[in-house]
């Protein structure tokens, strides 16, 4: 078996949309030898790579980047490994984007085929949910506490009290949702997970449901990720054939089953009580809160809701890895944040690390600067919702505390990079479009008041020095935070706010 | 997956796996529009009977989501992302040049061609934008030639 070469193809939206398909096809066709094997593997989510294409050969792994380049003068498959040595192959763990991140809940992506279980199981996969069945529901919750680990979906709300509130709820019934409807313009770390590894999310699923005493599960995932869809049902199948799921798991009285949704093209879908009511059957209409999901959710009965990534990390919580993880950061910043890095940047890509790290350490260290190499202007942070930080606060730190402080959010963790290129009145006006266009209509200031916000912003745009534009717009955006009922219409004034505060005269003359 | 498929499958044969579940109307409704390529106003009928809902309470389910439509579409749906990464990358740019290369504008078929226009906001393909999507295919780095390009390849494979 020594012999046998193996090359690695990548099977994931990226890497799929600047080629490593149409490469699988060609290299496939070339394979007469049944000693060469491809494994479509996930991607490492360093996509300035992709397609990244590596072989496998004596125990030596290297890889090149395929990005535009056509195989098709290729005969033989020797031609291919030609073609290959010539590119100066080398090992992806030793570039610096990946060398120094600290991947714990994407220790796997790019690795192996993603829906091959006995990799999973022999990277300790599946070894937490054993852990959590046998300490019981209570001391699994205390792990989950004790790790520090908030929500990463947005909200970054604790992950543990959340449980513990729906595991307090005496009901014959529980419900746990989780959160796949990735919204946020810069985001991908869920669709990664999803594509990549999505057992993890499986497992995690598993356990938080056992530990709140959940039997059914819902994945409600955005219609935009067909190849998640994919990866999910057939993980969601090889799962249950080895009763990871299903009934009587792992030989226990614990049963569980997950549904995959798919959404339908909303944003704000991605609020937790949009979501509900989409998962229900209805208008993607917000409902207020109280009742907490954890007390009164889905159906009517208590929901724990999380994120994608937010249950991908609970394995590692049960694992050996739960010290490490909990050691990192303090405050409500603990542990690793998958940061996505894209926009007008080198080498964007998925960059697990600790959340202390500076903008500029981010942008320059891992990112390598704009990648039209023109002046750095702007960056957002956070998704729409977010904030516009501008070049001359790099030395912000990427924490939750920190950002809190600027009127932002790290949200999901999308970081967006412009060039001195980009017009940020425009940018303004787009946030103010882009609620009027994703909000739900139940609010009258969000539904309404962006619509006034994007002809204000525009008014703006041919006089940036009326002040009586100026003050309408502080006006609008005080309303919209002290009268919506969520995130959409209450944080739309945030990247506002930022362009007039750290943009001065780009958007209103000061 | 072609966008705008037309068979003569009776509505309610697609809608009847749905009925029991819970909150089934979704996916009711995306199992008849990859069937039927729209939401015809008969589906609409034998939705609200089946589902026990007035015909308005369906309409208002779907006209809140983007991706349901309650008429036919071209052969090929071709969604370009319009969202912040990829303004970074000058997507509007890319917009212009579809645009006047496929002679179609947002929202609209070019009935010869067979080809709609739509925007959506993030397709999670940020790093390496602009991104667009014909339909389940996500194309980074892209520019009107790749996707010209693409659509004559499906051409192509469809008459081989």
């Amino acid at each position: 078996m020594s012999n046998v070469i193996r090359i690695y193809i990548p099977n994931e939206t990226s890497a799929n949309s600047v080629g490593a398909d149409m490469l699988y096809q060609k290299i496939s066709n070339l394979i007469k030898d049944e000693n060469v094997k491809i494994i479509r593997n996930g991607s490492w989510g360093a996509f300035w790579l992709e397609p990244f294409i590596e072989v496998e050969k004596d125990g030596k792994r290297t890889g090149a980047s395929y990005r535009n380049i056509d195989l098709n003068h290729l005969k033989t498959i020797e031609d291919f490994f030609l073609n290959f040595e010539k590119k100066n192959p080398f090992d992806i763990n030793e570039i610096d984007f990946i060398k120094k991140q600290n991947r714990i809940v994407f220790s796997r992506i790019g690795q192996q085929d993603p829906l091959d279980i006995d990799y999973y199981r022999k990277t300790k996969g599946y070894e937490s949910l054993l852990t959590a069945l046998e300490i019981g529901h209570q001391k699994t919750i205390d792990r989950i506490k004790s790790s520090g680990l908030t929500g990463r979906g947005g909200a970054a709300f604790p992950t543990g009290i959340k449980m513990q509130t729906v595991f307090d709820q005496d009901a014959s019934t529980k419900y746990l949702a989780c959160n796949a409807d990735e919204g946020d313009g810069g985001t991908f770390s869920d669709r990664l997970i999803m594509e990549s590894d999505p057992f993890s999310l499986i497992e995690g699923m598993t356990i938080a449901a056992y530990a709140v005493g959940a039997s059914k599960g819902y994945i409600y995932l955005r219609s935009e990720y067909p190849l998640a869809k994919g990866f999910l049902s057939d993980a969601i199948d090889i799962a249950l054939k080895n009763n990871y799921l299903g009934k009587s798991i792992q030989n226990t009285d614990f049963n569980f089953e997950i549904e995959l949704r798919i959404g339908a093209g909303s944003y704000v879908c991605g609020e937790e009580t949009a979501m509900m009511e989409s998962i229900e059957g209805r208008r993607g209409l917000v409902r207020s809160k109280p009742p907490l999901p954890a007390i009164n959710g889905l159906f009517g009965k208590p929901t724990l809701i999380n994120n994608v990534v937010t249950l991908a990390t609970i394995p590692a919580l049960l694992s050996d890895q739960h010290s490490e993880f909990s050691k990192i950061g303090s405050n409500k910043s603990v542990g690793t944040m998958p940061f996505q890095l894209s926009g007008n940047i080198k080498n964007g890509g998925l960059v697990e690390t600790r959340f202390d790290i500076t903008l500029k350490e981010m942008i320059e260290n891992y990112g390598s600067g704009t990648k039209s190499d023109r002046p750095l202007h702007a960056i957002q942070i956070g998704g729409p919702l977010g904030i516009y930080l501008s070049s001359s606060m790099l030395n912000t730190s990427l924490t939750i505390e920190s950002l809190d402080k600027l009127k932002g959010s790290i949200g999901h963790g999308g970081i967006i990079v412009f060039d001195d290129s980009v017009d940020m009145s425009e940018q303004a006006r787009f946030a103010m479009e882009f609620c009027v266009k994703e909000s739900c209509g139940k609010c009258t200031p969000c539904r309404i008041g962006s619509v006034r916000g994007v002809e204000i912003i525009e008014r703006l745009q041919k006089n940036k020095a009326s002040k009586e534009d100026a003050i309408l717009l502080e006006n609008l955006c005080e309303t919209l935070e002290a009268t919506s009922l969520c995130a959409m219409g209450g944080m739309t004034p945030n990247p506002i706010h930022s362009i007039i505060n750290y943009f001065p005269n780009e958007l209103i003359e000061k | 997956m072609s966008s705008g498929q037309n068979n003569t499958v009776d509505p309610l044969t697609l809608i009847e796996p749905f009925i029991k579940m819970k909150g089934g109307l979704i996916p009711a409704l995306h199992t008849l529009q990859e069937h039927l390529g729209y939401i015809s106003n008969e589906s609409i009928a034998k939705l609200a009977i089946a589902f026990n809902y007035s015909q308005a309470e369906i309409i208002d389910v779907i006209t809140f989501y983007d991706d349901f439509r309650t008429k036919p579409i071209g052969k090929n749906l071709i969604k370009i992302c319009l969202a912040e990464a990829c303004q970074s990358q000058n997507c509007k740019k890319l917009l212009t040049d579809i645009s006047s290369q496929l002679n179609l504008t947002l929202d609209e078929t070019n009935h010869d061609s067979g080809i709609t226009l739509k925007e959506v906001f993030c397709l999670g393909n940020c790093a390496i934008g602009p991104s667009v999507m014909i339909n389940e295919t996500v194309i980074g780095e892209a520019t009107a030639e790749k996707i010209i390009s693409h659509l004559e390849e499906m051409v192509h494979r469809d008459n081989e």
